[in-house]
């Protein structure tokens, strides 16, 4: 707890300007990714040091959110860590009856919404990458480093009422924004090489634009919130290109207020991902594309000004890369500080 | 609440600007030479193929277990996307892959730069390399004694080396199998060609090693596309004019390009 007692001291926004600075600078600078020199083993693949073996991208979501959104769909003004976790495995070989690779993609995110003026807000995103994957033969991999950072504007077309008050009609909102990912993380090859999931990666490697949208509706102690997203992505300093990712999740919420200072927020949802074709050099990569489409249930706990939330997500209907890669489930768990 | 706007703003800036990729070696442009390589990844019906493990029964409700699956493969081409066909030298053009000692891998070094879209090659040894009489065959005819792939120097090569067990309706008891098929010195020639276009160029130039991956389907041996042969009707298929020319054709059907890994630039 002693992230609380450091938001704590900082009782005013200069400070957490500060703060804010500090610790962007520091993770950005603290760049010195250890280059991972781990020899990939690969019983049904002979593979090229350089060589790298694409497919769909889920780094994409493990940097940014994906269908988890920007923000928590229930706060516009806040910063906090979030943490996302991902298992997937892939097909370690071509046939039918290749064994399996187990991956698991571990996420924390610096993450907020600033609300610049009444109309306008920003989100930032700054995720840490630790990733690792064990393959049939017990052999393991570790990748970590600063992954790709997100910036986005929001201009709110429709206000929003906070959380907090209890509106007597339906109060909608809708925000449209947009932004830009960009290419801090590291796309190394190499980490491609073992895996059919290309996204074994802290970034990928380009500047890519989001388009997004939320919409929703609070009446009295109930709400819908919805996410719609839109990643474009260019091709790589490696000459790859990520497919082009639609995000999309709708959300309905109920908040119970315990006491004064307590309130609890279940929530159940459904999401949903889509993956265009990746081009390795101009050229389509075969079995790159794909779609994910997921239950969640989640509870954001808000004492004062602090919101705990904890997310689970599981496949409902998925095809990644042609099956060669399979999502197992999506666990999130975010602090956050309102302000 | 304007210094809060302003640092973020500035903040972003910064982070916009400190970010841009240092990666710079975007070779796109192909020059010099570059080494292709081939990994013959053999499979049945699908699955690996893992030698000394039943497979699934085939259209003939034949269940075969291979114990052995060799064969020869030679004169590799590449078309090149304006056409121009590049010849890899025919001297140093034989290659075996064997599932046993788990030699999937041919090398082609010094590929002129460029980009190609088709690979072709040949299974077996061609008439004009086989009258180049014994001497002519180098090293090839040391290797190919060594891996199971010649009958004698009269009689030939041995194009295709399949073997193991099978039962079928009629076989119940695990019975031994033997497809060895070849040229049969000049008389009968085996020796097939393929050509095989690639689901996306393969890249090559100074510093471009690329890999084309092969997935090899071993149960189209016994049923092609065109011909079905029953081991349950002859199980030792070697010298036979009729089946013979009918297993070379089937094994010529067994390849296929999976992926291709494109190299970068160093």
């Amino acid at each position: 707890m002693k992230l609380i007692s450091t938001i704590n001291a900082l009782q005013n926004t200069k400070h957490l300007i500060l703060f804010l600075a500090v610790l962007f600078s520091t993770i950005v600078h603290g760049n010195g990714i250890p280059k991972n020199n781990w020899p990939v083993k690969c019983p049904d693949h002979t593979h090229y040091e350089d060589l790298f073996y694409d497919f769909c991208d889920t780094c994409g979501c493990g940097s940014s959110g994906g269908s988890m959104g920007y923000g928590t769909g229930l706060n516009n003004n806040f910063f906090g860590l979030r943490y996302i976790g991902q298992e997937y495995r892939s097909r370690d070989g071509i046939f039918a009856d290749s064994p399996w690779i187990q991956e698991n993609f571990n996420t924390l995110q610096a993450w907020g919404n600033f609300a610049l003026t009444k109309k306008t807000l920003l989100n930032i995103i700054v995720p840490y990458q630790f990733h690792n994957r064990s393959f049939p033969d017990n052999t393991s991999q570790e990748i970590n480093g600063l992954g790709d950072i997100s910036i986005l504007g929001f201009y709110n077309v429709l206000p929003v009422t906070p959380d907090s008050i209890i509106s007597i009609t339906p109060e909608h909102y809708i925000q449209i924004g947009g932004g830009i990912k960009m290419p801090t993380g590291k796309y190394d090859k190499a980490n491609n090489t073992g895996s059919v999931n290309p996204s074994f990666q802290v970034g990928n490697g380009s500047w890519d634009y989001i388009f997004a949208m939320n919409y929703g509706f609070t009446y009295r102690n109930w709400g819908i919130s919805t996410l719609l997203n839109y990643n474009l992505k260019t091709k790589n300093p490696k000459g790859y290109q990520f497919g082009n990712q639609l995000n999309y999740g709708v959300n309905a919420f109920k908040t119970y207020y315990v006491s004064n200072s307590l309130a609890l927020t279940p929530q159940l949802g459904l999401a949903g991902e889509s993956y265009g074709t990746n081009k390795e050099f101009d050229m389509k990569v075969a079995n790159s594309k794909g779609s994910v489409f997921l239950g969640k249930i989640s509870l954001e706990a808000t004492y004062n000004q602090y919101s705990l939330g904890l997310i689970g997500m599981l496949p409902m209907d998925q095809n990644l890369n042609n099956n060669k890669v399979e999502l197992k489930n999506r666990v999130s768990v975010y602090l956050n500080m309102n302000l | 609440m304007k210094t809060f706007i302003y640092s973020l703003l500035a903040l972003s800036t910064f982070l916009i600007f400190s970010c841009s990729s240092d990666d710079t070696d975007n070779s796109e442009e192909l020059t010099g030479s570059g080494e292709v390589s081939l990994t013959f990844d053999n499979g049945f019906n699908g699955n690996d193929l893992v030698l000394g493990t039943a497979n699934g029964a085939n259209t003939n409700g034949e269940s075969i277990t291979v114990t052995r699956f060799n064969y020869i493969v030679s004169n590799f081409r590449l078309v090149n996307k304006d056409g121009v066909e590049y010849t890899f030298p025919k001297d140093q053009g034989y290659f075996i892959i064997n599932q046993e000692e788990e030699s999937d891998e041919v090398a082609l070094p010094e590929i002129p730069a460029g980009e190609y879209t088709t690979l072709k090659f040949g299974v077996g040894v061609d008439q004009e390399k086989y009258l180049q009489g014994a001497e002519g065959q180098g090293d090839f005819l040391t290797l190919a004694e060594e891996n199971n792939m010649m009958w004698s120097w009269q009689a030939g090569y041995k194009f295709l080396n399949f073997e193991g067990t099978f039962t079928s309706e009629t076989v119940t008891e695990s019975t031994d199998f033997k497809v060895h098929m070849g040229s049969h010195g000049s008389s009968l020639d085996n020796y097939k060609e393929v050509s095989l276009s690639l689901p996306m160029n393969v890249r090559v130039g100074d510093g471009v090693d690329s890999n084309i991956h092969l997935k090899i389907d071993a149960s189209k041996i016994l049923v092609g596309a065109t011909t079905s042969i029953k081991l349950t009707e002859k199980s030792v298929i070697m010298v036979d004019e009729v089946k013979s020319p009918q297993i070379a054709v089937n094994t010529s059907q067994m390849f296929a390009v999976d992926h291709i890994h494109n190299g970068g630039g160093h």
